[in-house]
């Protein structure tokens, strides 16, 4: 009774060490499907949100409110999947979209750069200087993506509970870790753990419906009472009042709505 | 019959894990404790060694030539120690150059950041935020060390098999995650990898053996062939080749030795200068 997200590089056996750990436990797997239901949910192109997250952002897309719309929307759509508990996600930053869920068991599966290479060069026929090529092309994008969002490296072992190196390790090896610490107690869902999951389904969506709209916004939930931060002025904040209103109108499970005036928004908002 | 080595970003949780893992595993424990007959049988004080392994902010620190040596004597000793297996080893940056061996399982432990920086303000009487910017300077130092002394990243994790947080993993688990792991096949000494054990262990005592008249040598070994590369002007080449050979081919286990000598061309062009 778990959520795993597994970060991963391209050609790095992370896929494969995913659905094996999830049919291990019987878990549900997925990795796209979260794009596909945000792009259905919200109806905006599969293609424009896996540029959203996939890309480095430039210069102007870091101030872009769209690019942070769409990131709500992929947050939400994963979110409705966690309510549902024992899932393994290995899309693109589950570690860093589930931040705050105490019972995410967050893994990266690395590969040595050779190995991945070796693995490139098969798939896509071409020769090593390419394959090597895309691959640090690749690693590097979806740093400087991390970089710009959330200011960390997705290489950072700090933001991973376990890292497991595919080399002298097999897949099947990791699959077993992975299951096994999986199963310890600080990764059961308990019941304050489910009502946090259903919190932040709550945040997540009042996030969504307000991202397209405002971008200096943060929001919380605890026991189903909604808090909203918002950065700017007096008419800012009456403007994020009224649109927060009508959204949470809309959603159930909402006991209260709070909007404070702040500085500067908590960490522990989305 | 395996070894493992641990490593860690707080000193003390590496030594609970790797007593924790001795113990339940029945390895010997390798640790610091050997620090003193390195310093005896390399003539090199204790304080010294000791001050090789830890890395320094501070621009005054042991000169190169030492610290290379007593890296070396530490090296050599620990290499010793593995070869007799079912070995728990940490504290003495193994992790950084035992390479290459199968049979080593390499974990490396993250402690409580929060944790470490509550320490690093008690033990430096310094509120949090202040603790915080310390800790962040000495992970750069440490990170820093390691590539300079060894040229590798230990914060690299391709350099281990597996990195476990402890934030959210108490140290039962991660004990008992490691005694698992390295009870897989794969982590069973074999004639290869014991080979290749001895190979580095005879490589590094050649090396220490050399290091006392020539600090610029690179060796490797090949059960009992030695390859060692230095740099010398043309005009010592043919001593230099001659007394390295001499040197090591006295050391016990070698019975051929190939010396490479390169261009010096920095004294070259200081002598020509």
């Amino acid at each position: 009774m778990a959520i795993i997200t597994i970060s991963r590089g391209s050609y790095s056996k992370g896929k494969e060490v995913a659905e094996k750990v999830a049919s291990h436990l019987g878990y549900k797997c997925i990795s796209r499907e979260v794009l596909l239901d945000a792009s259905e949910h919200f109806n905006i192109p599969e293609m424009k949100l896996v540029r959203a997250i996939h890309d480095a952002p430039s210069i102007l897309d870091r101030f872009s409110r769209t690019r942070q719309a769409f990131f709500a929307y992929i947050r939400y759509a994963l979110a409705q999947h966690v309510k549902e508990d024992n899932l393994v996600y290995h899309g693109l930053a589950g570690h860093l979209l589930l931040k705050g869920i105490p019972n995410v068991l967050k893994v990266r599966v690395i590969a040595d750069l050779a190995d991945r290479i070796r693995a490139e060069m098969k798939r896509e026929r071409i020769s090593e200087e390419a394959a090597r090529s895309l691959l640090l092309k690749d690693d590097e994008e979806r740093r400087k993506w991390t970089q710009s969002l959330y200011g960390v490296d997705p290489q950072d072992s700090s933001l991973y509970d376990l890292v497991v190196h595919v080399h002298k390790l097999t897949v099947d090896d990791a699959v077993e870790i992975i299951s096994d610490t999986a199963q310890r107690t600080p990764f059961k869902t308990t019941k304050q753990v489910r009502q946090k999951m259903e919190d932040y389904g709550l945040a997540c969506q009042l996030k969504a419906g307000l991202a397209d709209s405002f971008d200096n916004v943060g929001v919380k939930s605890e026991y189903g009472s909604i808090l909203v931060y918002a950065k700017g002025n007096d008419h800012y904040v009456q403007r994020v009042r009224k649109r927060a209103t009508e959204v949470t109108g809309r959603m159930s499970g909402v006991n209260e709505l709070e909007v404070h005036a702040v500085r500067k928004l908590p960490l522990d908002v989305v | 019959m395996s070894i493992i080595l641990i490593s860690s970003d707080h000193y003390e949780t590496c030594r609970a894990v790797a007593q924790q893992v001795a113990e339940s595993t029945g390895y010997a424990l390798l640790d610091r404790k050997i620090l003193g007959e390195v310093a005896s049988a390399s003539r090199i004080p204790e304080p010294k060694i000791l001050k090789s392994l830890e890395p320094s902010s501070s621009t005054v620190g042991l000169p190169a030539k030492v610290r290379n040596r007593a890296l070396a004597a530490i090296q050599s000793a620990v290499m010793v120690r593995l070869l007799d297996d079912k070995v728990v080893c940490y504290g003495l940056a193994a992790h950084l150059y035992v390479l290459g061996v199968s049979h080593v399982l390499k974990i490396r432990i993250l402690c409580k950041e929060e944790e470490r920086v509550s320490l690093m303000a008690t033990e430096r009487n310094v509120g949090i935020e202040k603790a915080r910017k310390l800790l962040k300077k000495q992970e750069a130092v440490q990170k820093r060390w390691s590539l300079d002394v060894f040229g590798r990243d230990e914060t690299n994790p391709s350099l281990y098999d597996m990195v476990i947080n402890m934030s959210q993993i108490e140290p039962d688990e991660a004990v008992n995650a490691i005694v698992e792991t390295v009870s897989y096949r794969k982590f069973q000494s074999m004639t290869y990898s014991i080979k290749c054990l001895k190979d580095r262990e005879l490589s590094i005592r050649v090396r220490l053996a050399l290091m006392e008249k020539y600090s610029d040598v690179d060796v490797t070994a090949d059960g009992a062939t030695v390859v060692v590369r230095t740099k010398a002007l043309r005009r010592e080449k043919r001593k230099k080749t001659e007394n390295i050979r001499a040197l090591a081919g006295q050391i016990s286990g070698v019975s051929y030795v190939e010396v490479h000598a390169g261009r010096d061309i920095f004294r070259q062009a200081a002598e020509s200068a």
